[in-house]
């Protein structure tokens, strides 16, 4: 099946011309994408996976704005100040690409008079760095029960920062790449970075679908940042893969909470929060571990401390509320202090190759840090004259479960198939899905990450059929080539019957 | 038919569905409706290519489509109009349904009484926290019954089944019959989740490997499944140490539980059981907002779909009299009571003037009690299981015993002897 856009390829093994070739899709990839795509400049992104943010991104808690945390975030580190820059721009961006965007404040719980002395402190630097924006307040017991009924008792009141917002960064980085395509940006999905080779004025970068010469490298690579980088000697940093574990619960309870809500359990670092997401559901995330990358394996102690961690923070769940639960990787500059520094940096030592990874936050400093990568390409070199042609707009799919009675009626007259529902829990209709698969969905996490088809509470029991049979008809494929999520993750190994007649194939 | 002179609307055109349509039709109401959001009706009897339905109902032995095809042909002999492909999206407190369709598009309309029949879904992994990786090739049991039966895909050939529910089971004799291995049924308590006739008929008689006590830790494979841990578990349920082995597999399937569809019936204020997770019912299968009423398993899950059908006709049969004026009085009578190792009874309260038929479970296998309707009747029974649903038709001269001034009666499951 088609795996990406390879059309600039023609053939496999062609070779390909580009002057800046971003490695990753993830939303830092996409984000620098389509800063660049804003001048003349011939770009090409290419990433492993066969759709953008299925790395870090679609791990994230969704959280956005939440720089005025200002024990973590210090003005010394080039993050805090990616990601305080980031806060007046991120909604904008949202409203520009059409992601979903809704600012709901946080909440951070005090629950001693140690943590009292410590929030005062952070509350003093959020006054001193953040001047321009909204400050913190504090709140007291009562209040914080009035607006949080179902937050836990055990807390002597909290701090309140207006700021943080949540988002949907797997459609933000989706959205930025289709408004980086539209803006003349070659985007290669499903092609691996192999190896690099070092020419006078260029890299030649050997991929799994061809090679690629090009003069810049912006490597945003997430979890495999420092690997891609150790390929041409580039590796002056060190991160660690630290593994976070969410736990998503129903859209039933979505509203039991209403703020981002966090806490410190003991030592810096080890927070837990549970927040709500911009689509209806909360989420809640235990202490990050340090952990071998690649393994997105969940454990049933995860799933415990999850567990735990939810009801310290809201004693009413049950656990059949639990839909989902997920895992992923935040590459920690400096582990062991738990704060946060981030790699935004043109090598040392070899010319025109940017790292570019933030480590946490990333979507939250996205828009900020990318703009400091064109910076550094810029300094690098590469000339960045702005395109006339430049259109910064996007359109979302429409969401039949959020329109109104009036959007919905006129969805369904100007298309029928809007009035086909195939996600019962999510209200998802086949205009949407046939929508997605035009816009790139390739596979059933594609459909599901543009659509929220299969996201509710029964998972995919009920239309995962239907979206695989919507899959091979748009796509023009075989129902059994259709996969969850790219390369060998076939979903319907044979037809029915075929292990009978003797002859079978292995799966691909 | 116009949308505004609707009596009776069923939403769901599963067995509860059809029957409630054609029972109010025959009780008297003039324009009853189906909403179906799939293409035909049936819904999950489709599905089910296996024999054992209607045993009881028709005193036949005949296959899930089988079963459909005599109500499909009941539905519309009766006169019921389908409304093939809408779905319904709201119900308000006051009866309006809000509902698409992609031939008839958006509608609004407030039928005089609605049925909900929505059955019920399957609990998938995230709901059952099973750590691992997120590969292709987990699928709930239903959902692989449909591939394999409706789309005509085989998920995969080798194969592990977590929970032994009755699809599950009825799964694994299906997949050996496709050619598929099933290399184990796996279920955590220490008997089957389904019925003993599917124990019997799908894994003894294909030889297939059973463990009861035993869970799945650990799923194996980045893209596809390759595997799955399996380990005994102690009575706690938390897997003993040592006891951990490793099966090869490319699919594991889920069979655990079924959670009564009721997303809907919440949009319209319908009180829900935390029990057995369906609308709290009267004897007239009433929920608490009046002129809605429900049947089947979006009540209670059902193991035989023989109950669906009886007790989706009573829901059918006054739903039918409530939109010809009658009222039913909401919520009046007699509260039942789970007693003893009585996880639940359905109906939540009777009239105590009609005959009425109970169904309940048991919360704990045990042999040799007797179920006592407080103290006016009672049925022995050999062995009881969660699994298998109980039945007790009380008439209303039993219930005449009662007295008057009862409020309240409980349901108690008791050793021989035992009292």
């Amino acid at each position: 099946m088609p795996e990406g856009d390879h059309s600039a390829f023609g053939e496999l093994n062609m070779k390909l011309d580009t002057e800046v070739l971003i490695i990753g899709g993830g939303i830092l990839g996409t984000s620098v994408a389509r800063e660049l795509s804003r001048y003349r400049v011939d770009t090409t992104l290419v990433e492993r996976e066969v759709d953008f943010g299925w790395g870090s991104t679609k791990a994230s808690a969704t959280v956005v704005c939440q720089g005025g945390d200002c024990l973590e975030f210090r003005k010394e580190y080039r993050n805090s100040r990616f990601v305080w820059d980031s806060i007046p721009l991120m909604e904008p961006l949202c409203r520009e690409l059409d992601v979903p965007f809704k600012r709901i404040g946080s909440l951070s719980l005090i629950r001693n008079n140690n943590e009292l002395v410590k929030y005062q402190k952070m509350k003093n630097l959020a006054d001193k760095y953040l001047p321009d924006l909204e400050p913190h307040q504090w709140i007291d017991r009562d209040t914080l029960r009035r607006i949080e009924p179902h937050l836990t008792r055990d807390v002597i009141g909290a701090l309140y920062d207006p700021k943080p917002a949540v988002t949907d960064p797997v459609r933000l980085s989706i959205a930025l790449a289709e408004n980086a395509r539209e803006n003349g940006t070659n985007i290669m999905l499903g092609t691996e970075v192999v190896s690099i080779s070092r020419g006078t004025d260029s890299f030649e970068v050997q991929t799994t679908e061809g090679l690629i010469r090009t003069r810049f490298i912006v490597n945003a690579a997430g979890v495999y940042v420092d690997k891609i980088a150790a390929m041409v000697d580039a590796d002056e940093f060190v991160v660690y893969p630290v593994k976070a574990w969410i736990g998503v619960l129903d859209k039933k309870v979505g509203d039991i909470i209403r703020h981002v809500v966090t806490a410190r359990p003991s030592r810096p670092g080890e927070l837990i929060f549970v927040n709500p997401t911009v689509h209806g559901n909360i989420f809640f995330g235990i202490p990050l571990q340090l952990n071998k990358r690649g393994d997105y394996s969940s454990t049933r102690r995860m799933s415990q401390a999850g567990f735990a961690t939810i009801r310290s923070l809201v004693p009413d769940v049950s656990e059949k509320d639990i839909i989902n639960s997920f895992a992923g990787y935040i590459m920690y500059r400096n582990y062991e202090l738990g704060w946060h520094e981030c790699v935004v940096a043109a090598s040392r030592k070899i010319p025109r190759f940017i790292n570019f990874c933030i480590g946490f936050p990333g979507v939250s400093a996205a828009p900020a840090a990318s703009k400091e990568v064109i910076r550094l390409l810029s300094s690098e070199g590469l000339q960045t004259v702005e395109k006339e042609s430049f259109k910064a707009s996007g359109r979302a799919i429409p969401d039949f479960s959020e329109a109104s009675d009036e959007e919905k009626k006129k969805l369904i007259q100007k298309d029928s198939r809007y009035g086909h529902v195939v996600c019962r829990c999510e209200t998802v209709t086949e205009g949407e899905i046939v929508e997605a698969i035009k816009r790139g969905a390739t596979t059933m996490d594609g459909v599901k990450y543009r659509t929220r088809a299969g996201m509710g509470r029964c998972q995919g029991g009920f239309c995962s059929p239907r979206v695989a049979r919507i899959l091979a008809r748009e796509l023009n494929v075989p129902e059994e080539q259709v996969t969850k999520k790219g390369k060998t993750s076939r979903l319907l190994l044979y037809k029915s019957k075929e292990l009978l007649e003797g002859a079978v194939n292995e799966p691909a | 038919m116009n949308l505004h002179e609707i009596d009776v609307a069923v939403i769901g055109s599963g067995p509860a569905g059809m029957a409630a349509a054609v029972r109010a039709k025959e009780t008297g109401a003039k324009n009853v409706v189906i909403l179906e959001r799939a293409e035909e009706l049936g819904g999950l009897l489709h599905q089910c290519v296996h024999n054992g339905f209607g045993l009881f109902y028709f005193h036949e032995d005949l296959t899930g489509p089988e079963y459909a095809h005599r109500f499909i042909e009941k539905t519309m002999d009766a006169g019921v109009r389908p409304m093939l492909e809408t779905m319904a999206l709201n119900i308000s407190p006051d009866r309006e349904i809000t509902a698409v369709s992609n031939k008839n598009q958006f509608l609004k309309f407030r039928p005089e009484s609605i049925v909900l029949a929505m059955g019920c879904r399957e609990r998938s992994r995230g709901a059952l926290n099973i750590p691992g990786t997120r590969p292709a090739g987990v699928f709930t049991a239903g959902t692989a019954q449909r591939f394999i039966n409706v789309e005509g895909f085989l998920p995969g050939r080798q194969v592990v089944i977590l929970g032994s529910g009755d699809i599950g089971m009825i799964m694994a004799r299906r997949l050996t019959l496709e050619g598929a291995r099933v290399e184990a049924v796996v279920e955590v308590l220490p008997y089957v989740g389904g019925l003993i006739r599917n124990e019997v008929q799908c894994l003894h008689d294909f030889d297939i490997p059973l463990f009861l006590k035993h869970t799945v830790t650990n799923i194996y494979g980045e893209r596809r499944v390759e595997g799955v841990r399996v380990a005994e578990v102690d009575s706690r349920m938390n897997p003993i140490g040592g006891t951990e082995r490793d099966i090869a597999c490319d699919t594991l399937l889920l069979s655990v539980g079924l959670i009564p569809e009721n997303e809907l019936s919440l949009t319209a204020g319908v009180e829900l059981d935390p029990v057995t997770g369906g609308p709290f019912v009267d004897g007239a299968r009433q929920t608490t907002v009046p002129g809605i009423f429900a049947g089947g398993n979006v009540v209670h899950v059902h193991d035989l779909v023989d109950n669906v059908t009886w007790e989706s006709e009573i829901a059918g049969e006054s739903a039918a009299r409530f939109a010809m004026g009658e009222r039913i009085p909401a919520w009046a009578g007699i509260k039942l009571k789970a007693g003893r190792n009585i996880r639940y009874v359905v109906p939540h309260t009777i009239s105590g003037n009609e005959d009425v038929t109970l169904y309940m479970r048991v919360r704990e296998p045990e042999q040799n009690v007797r179920i006592n309707v407080g103290d006016i009747a009672g049925k022995s029974e050999l062995i009881v299981k969660p699994s298998s649903m109980l039945k007790i038709e009380l008439t209303s001269e039993q219930l005449k015993k009662l007295g008057k001034n009862v409020t309240e009666v409980v349901i108690d499951c008791q050793k021989w002897g035992g009292k």
